[in-house]
């Protein structure tokens, strides 16, 4: 009788999934060393992270860990608030997001957002999809456009009859599905995604967690989640950002503690931090 | 701590787990003590007694199906509850390994047997038994070197079995010895298996520790 030569390392390396995290595929935001402060107040520091083509990154963290104020960074809604100040670098595609020269309107098209609440424009399902291409000048084939947003946000077959309503008479998550629309139809490179699901009830949220998968494959898409299943869920790499008190005695602020594939955040974190945040032992 | 009711969960788990390894220890003991003494009473108990056994594995896997269900457990939790589910199935094969020596020894209970190999298996059923409470201490105190250590002891186990075998094989010439040989034969490598399975604890300690699964030995051994 022979004795089978398995290599016992061969067997485990073949058995184990394959997770990617992302090495190899396009950088679309290159952060370094990103702080963040309101009026003086630091409410992020020190952040470095990528985001990929094609993935979906969740942000996770408790409440006051800076996790929206980063999404904010990515499209330079920051600007808008005032005594809001970006320090270290967004470089998107390479290209320093805060330069000079950079137009924020432009960056806004090509990285749009979605945020918690619902918030389609008092006007027809149809207008609130032409809005954005109309305002930048996209106007040839606008029905061919606005049909081709819907039906990518999943929302056509519900809407194709009544365009002309107010959107305000759709559902909640009727409502978040033409705001995804909105936000595709100006034909972005990334879609950030601020707690997109937390006011829908869990149908409309699996409806969106759905969208989310088929929408990678031709956007890049950044998400804030409180929800960490839906996190895990969706998402291909995860950060977790968590809260730091300063030992000056002077405040709080939000810190990036691990950013890694989702399957190892939920299975095996690097940081005891992480572990207790996921587990449900924070605070 | 956040979620009491959650941690209380797991702990309950894991105290089934090691309650679920006391009894299949007892019935380790009663099969080995039952073939010492050609015990066919005792043989008749240990083979009763696998329903405590299978019972205990039920409500684990109930629980465990419970607590995904509700709790959703991630990371070290996660790994926790996947390891005492697959625990739990290997104590509950040792028990069955268990049944099939009380079994075997009934079998065999009016034939001649020989001394020295008697007193073979009953080594082998000590260092079972031994590698099997090794097992449930290196997970509960989730002591990697520990579980390793079963490494070693079942080489041992391996060795012993190897030598039944080896002596059985003589016996083959001598008239009125060959059934009782074979089947011993059978009761050795229930005993290697019960080997077997305190490595595969040992396995799922490193697992919970570490986060990675890795066999202890290939195939090979």
């Amino acid at each position: 009788m022979t004795t089978p030569q398995i290599d016992s390392a061969r067997i485990a390396e073949v058995a184990q999934p394959v997770v990617e995290d992302g090495r190899g595929r396009e950088t679309v935001f290159d952060v370094k060393n990103l702080a963040v402060s309101y009026s003086g107040n630091v409410a992020l520091e020190d952040v470095t992270l990528d985001v990929r083509k094609n993935f979906v990154t969740a942000f996770i963290g408790p409440s006051g860990c800076g996790k929206s104020t980063f999404i904010r960074c990515f499209n330079r809604m920051n600007d808008l608030i005032p005594g809001a100040v970006v320090d270290g670098k967004v470089l998107y595609h390479g290209r320093d997001l805060y330069g000079s020269g950079v137009d924020p309107v432009e960056v806004r098209r090509r990285i749009g957002m979605v945020f918690q609440k619902p918030n389609p424009f008092p006007k027809s399902i149809y207008d609130n999809i032409a809005f954005g291409p109309r305002v930048l000048g996209m106007k040839r084939d606008l029905d061919a456009r606005v049909e081709r947003s819907l039906r990518q946000a999943a929302l056509w077959d519900e809407v194709k009859d009544r365009l002309k309503d107010n959107a305000l008479g759709l559902s909640g998550g009727q409502q978040q599905r033409l705001c995804i629309a909105r936000a595709m139809a100006v034909e972005p490179d990334v879609i950030l995604m601020d707690e997109p699901a937390s006011a829908l009830d869990p149908i409309s949220t699996s409806r969106i967690e759905d969208l989310i998968h088929e929408l990678k494959q031709q956007f890049t898409i950044v998400i804030v989640t409180h929800n960490m299943q839906q996190a895990a869920r969706v998402a291909d790499m995860t950060a977790f950002f968590s809260v730091e008190v300063r030992e000056d005695g002077t405040g709080r602020h939000g810190i990036l503690v691990e950013h890694a594939p989702t399957t190892k955040i939920f299975t095996n974190p690097s940081d005891k931090r992480t572990e207790d945040y996921v587990t449900g032992r924070f605070g | 701590m956040a979620r009491v009711e959650y941690q209380a969960s797991l702990d309950a788990l894991e105290a089934s787990l090691q309650e679920q390894g006391e009894v299949v220890m007892r019935a380790v003991r009663g099969a080995i003590n039952a073939m010492q003494a050609q015990d066919v009473e005792l043989c008749d108990e240990v083979i009763a007694f696998d329903d405590e056994i299978d019972v205990r594995y039920h409500r684990i896997e109930k629980s465990i199906e419970e607590l995904l269900a509700q709790q959703a457990p991630v990371a070290t939790d996660l790994r926790i509850v996947l390891a005492v589910l697959h625990n739990s199935i290997h104590l509950e094969r040792i028990g069955d390994q268990s049944v099939t020596i009380a079994k075997l020894t009934k079998l065999s209970a009016d034939l001649e047997t020989r001394h020295d190999l008697v007193e073979g298996l009953g080594e082998m059923g000590d260092r079972a038994e031994h590698m099997v409470r090794v097992a449930l201490d290196s997970f509960a105190d989730r002591d990697i070197e520990e579980a390793r250590a079963l490494v070693e002891l079942d080489e041992l186990i391996d060795r012993t079995n190897r030598r039944v075998v080896d002596q059985v094989l003589q016996m083959a010439a001598a008239p009125g010895q060959q059934e009782w040989g074979m089947r011993m034969i059978v009761v050795a490598r229930c005993i290697e298996r019960i080997g077997d399975n305190a490595v595969d604890i040992g396995e799922q300690t490193a697992f919970v520790v570490t986060g990675e699964f890795s066999e202890f030995t290939d195939a090979s051994h």
